[in-house]
C-alpha cells in the first residue's frame, strides 16, 4: 500500500468542477509536483491534501489513515506557501518551534530542534531576528524549517519559489531537493515551472482542467508525452500535421517530405510532435531528412532557435551556438536530419 | 500656496485648537484671586466623590475594553476569514451606535433587564453594572471594530492561519498567539478611545443611577466654578496620555513591519 493515496478525489465550487476523478498514489519519500497552469486544479488538490478544503468526493489516506474528514491541525502535515506566512509578531526561532510549542513538546527539546532545523537550512545564526530582517530567500527557507520542525508525515509545498528571483529560485529549490533526500520526507510540490517540476520531482503529474493528465518521471513526461496538452505544456514541442503513407511502418508525409518512423502508427491523419533541440543541420546517414526555409533567427546565447517553414507548416529548430560554424541565414534552404525514434505521435 | 501661507494655515489651525484649551487651563488655575494657583486641582483631587467615581470609571472602561476585546477581535477575524461577503452588513450594525441615542438603547435596556423581566439585571448593583459595561461596549463598538478591522487588513489573515493550523494550531491558539499580538496596536488604538469614551460618559450611568465620573462631571459642572475645569484639564491629560502611549507601543513593536 502506497505511503500517501489520494482516490477518486472531486472538488466542485458551486456548479465549477475543479477537480475531476483525480487520482495519485505516493509512496514514502517520495517527490512528487503538481504542474499545471493557473486554473488547473493543482493548488486546490494540495489544499484538500492539507484540509483546507473538503472534497466533493473521494478519499485521502496517509499511512493506511483517511485523513479526509479530520480538521487541517490534526492532520501532522507541513505546508509552505507562497508568501512565505511567517508570522510577524515571533522570531525566527519562536516561529520554527512555533508547531513545537503547540504540541507541548519541552522547551529544551524545541531549542534543540530549532537550533538543528536552523542548521539545516543554513541559518543557524538567524533565530533572533524577525521575519521582516530577512530576505525573501532566507523567510522562505525558515518557513520550509518551521514546517519540518514537527516532523510532518507529508511535506506540502504550495509554489515556493514564485515570489522569489530567478537566482534565488534555483539555489533554493536545489536546497529543498537536498534537505527533502536527506530527511526522506514525502513531499508534494505545486508548481507552473516546468523547469522547476522536471529538475525537483522523482514524479511529476500534469494537470489541465481539473484532471490528471499524466502521471510519471520527468524523462517520461518530457519524452513521451501520453497527451497533446502534456507535450504543449512541458518543454517546447514542434506539433505538425501529417498524413500517414504506410500505417504499418510509419511512412509520414509532412510539409512535403516524407519520412519513415519505423513503427506501425494509425491510419489516416498523425500529429507529430518534434522537440526543436532533437532536430540538426545537415544530413545524416541513418536518420530522417526533412528540408525547409528559416524565416527567422533569435539568439539566446547557447542556443541559436531557428524558425522554419516546412511546407506551410511552423518549426522551430535549437542549434548549440559554437564559434566553429557560422550560423545559417534567414532565407536560407536547409536539410534538417532527425533520428526517427524521436518523433512523437501524440494522441488525445 | 506660498510657504508663507502655509505657515499661517497652520497657526491659524493651532490657534483654533489650542486657545480654548489655553483658557480653560488658565481659569483651572484661577481660583485663588489674583494669582495662578493649583487650589481648583487640590479641592478636586480631596472630594471623596471624585476618586470613588473616577475609580469606578476605570474599573469599568477596563473591563468594557477586556469585553471590546473579546468580543470584537474573534468576531473581526471570522468575518474577514469565513465571511467576508458579510463584512458591509457587521459594518453597518457596527455603526448602530453612532445613530442610535444612548438614552434610547438605554431606555430598552431598563424594559428588557427590569425586575419583573425574565433577565431582571437591574435588580443587583452587580446587575445593573454588567448592563452598563454592556452599554459601554456598544457605544464604543465602531471605533473598536474599525481599529481592529484596520488591523487585521494588514497582516494576511488567511495565509497567516492556514500556516498555524498546518502546525497544529486550534482556534483559541491562533488567535491568542497570532491574530492579537499582530493586531495589538490596533487594539490599544479602539482600547484607548474605549477608555475615554467610559470616562465621559453620562447618559447611560445617570439612568441606570451609577456613580461614574460622567454624572460627577456633570454635576460639579452644575454646582462649581473652577473646579469643572480643573476636572476638564484633568480629563484631557488622560486622553492626551492615552494616545502617547498608542504612539509608544507603535514605536516599540519590533514587529512592525512585518508580514505585510
Amino acid at each position: 500500500m502506497s505511503f500517501l493515496t489520494i482516490s477518486h478525489l472531486e472538488k466542485s465550487f458551486g456548479v465549477t468542477r475543479v477537480v475531476k476523478n483525480f487520482n495519485l498514489d505516493v509512496e514514502k519519500g517520495e517527490f512528487i509536483s503538481l504542474l499545471g497552469p493557473s486554473g488547473c486544479g493543482k493548488t486546490t488538490v494540495l489544499r484538500m491534501v492539507a484540509g483546507f478544503e473538503t472534497p466533493s468526493a473521494g478519499n485521502i489516506t496517509i499511512e493506511g489513515r483517511e485523513v479526509s474528514s479530520l480538521r487541517p491541525n490534526q492532520r501532522n502535515i507541513g505546508m509552505v506557501f507562497q508568501a512565505y506566512a511567517l508570522f510577524p509578531n515571533l522570531t525566527v526561532a519562536q516561529n520554527v518551534g512555533f508547531g513545537l510549542r503547540v504540541k507541548g513538546v519541552p522547551a529544551r527539546e524545541i531549542a534543540a530542534r530549532v537550533e538543528e532545523m536552523l542548521a539545516l537550512i543554513g541559518l543557524p545564526e538567524l533565530g533572533d531576528r524577525y521575519p521582516f530582517q530577512l530576505s525573501g530567500g532566507q523567510q522562505q527557507r525558515v518557513a520550509l524549517a518551521r514546517a519540518l520542525a514537527p516532523k510532518p508525515q507529508v511535506l506540502l509545498l504550495d509554489e515556493p519559489l514564485s515570489a522569489l528571483d530567478a537566482k534565488v529560485r534555483v539555489s533554493l529549490r536545489n536546497e529543498i531537493r537536498a534537505i527533502q533526500r536527506e530527511l526522506g520526507i514525502t513531499t508534494i510540490f505545486v508548481t507552473h515551472d516546468q523547469e522547476e517540476a522536471l529538475s525537483m520531482s522523482d514524479r511529476i503529474v500534469v494537470m489541465h482542467q481539473g484532471v490528471a493528465e499524466q502521471v510519471g518521471t520527468p524523462f517520461e513526461i518530457y519524452n513521451t508525452p501520453a497527451t497533446r496538452f502534456v507535450a504543449g505544456f512541458v518543454g517546447t514541442l514542434n506539433t505538425l500535421d501529417a498524413k500517414v503513407l504506410d500505417p504499418s511502418i510509419g511512412r509520414v508525409k509532412l510539409g512535403g517530405n516524407e519520412m519513415t518512423l519505423g513503427r506501425a502508427i494509425p491510419p489516416g491523419e498523425a500529429l507529430l510532435g518534434l522537440r526543436p533541440e532533437m532536430l540538426r543541420l545537415g544530413a545524416h546517414p541513418g536518420e530522417a531528412a526533412l528540408t525547409g526555409t528559416i524565416t527567422e533567427l533569435d539568439f539566446l546565447g547557447s542556443v541559436i532557435r531557428l524558425r522554419i517553414d516546412l511546407g506551410g507548416q511552423p518549426l522551430a529548430v535549437d542549434l548549440f551556438n559554437t564559434t566553429r560554424q557560422a550560423p545559417p541565414k534567414v532565407g536560407e534552404t536547409v536539410s534538417l536530419a532527425l533520428n526517427p525514434s524521436d518523433a512523437l505521435v501524440i494522441g488525445g | 500656496m506660498t510657504r508663507a501661507a502655509s505657515w499661517a494655515v497652520l497657526l491659524l489651525g493651532l490657534t483654533y485648537f489650542i486657545l480654548p484649551l489655553v483658557g480653560m487651563v488658565e481659569f483651572s488655575l484661577s481660583m485663588r484671586r489674583g494669582e495662578y494657583s493649583f487650589d481648583a486641582y487640590a479641592a478636586v483631587l480631596a472630594d471623596p466623590q471624585f476618586r470613588e467615581t473616577f475609580s469606578y470609571s476605570v474599573v469599568m472602561a477596563l473591563l468594557t475594553i477586556v469585553f471590546g476585546i473579546l468580543l470584537v477581535v474573534p468576531t473581526a477575524f471570522w468575518v474577514r476569514l469565513k465571511l467576508p461577503r458579510l463584512r458591509p452588513l457587521v459594518e453597518f450594525v457596527t455603526l448602530l451606535p453612532l445613530v442610535i441615542p444612548a438614552i434610547v438603547t438605554v431606555f430598552g435596556y431598563i424594559r428588557l433587564y427590569n425586575t419583573s423581566s425574565w433577565l431582571p439585571l437591574t435588580g443587583t448593583i452587580f446587575g445593573t453594572n454588567l448592563l452598563l459595561m454592556f452599554g459601554y461596549a456598544m457605544l464604543s463598538l465602531p471605533y473598536m471594530y474599525r481599529a481592529v478591522d484596520t488591523g487585521l487588513r494588514t497582516i494576511d489573515v488567511a495565509t497567516l492561519t492556514e500556516a498555524a493550523q498546518s502546525l497544529g494550531a486550534g482556534w483559541v491558539t491562533i488567535i491568542t498567539r497570532l491574530i492579537l499580538p499582530n493586531v495589538l496596536v490596533a487594539v490599544l488604538s479602539g482600547s484607548f478611545v474605549t477608555f475615554a469614551i467610559v470616562m465621559g460618559e453620562f447618559t447611560m450611568a445617570a439612568l441606570l443611577n451609577r456613580p461614574a465620573f460622567g454624572p460627577y462631571l456633570q454635576l460639579m459642572g452644575a454646582n462649581k466654578a473652577y473646579e469643572p475645569f480643573a476636572l476638564a484639564t484633568i480629563a484631557f491629560i488622560i486622553t492626551w496620555a492615552c494616545m502617547g502611549l498608542i504612539q509608544l507601543v507603535t514605536r516599540f513593536t519590533k514587529h512592525d513591519k512585518a508580514g505585510r
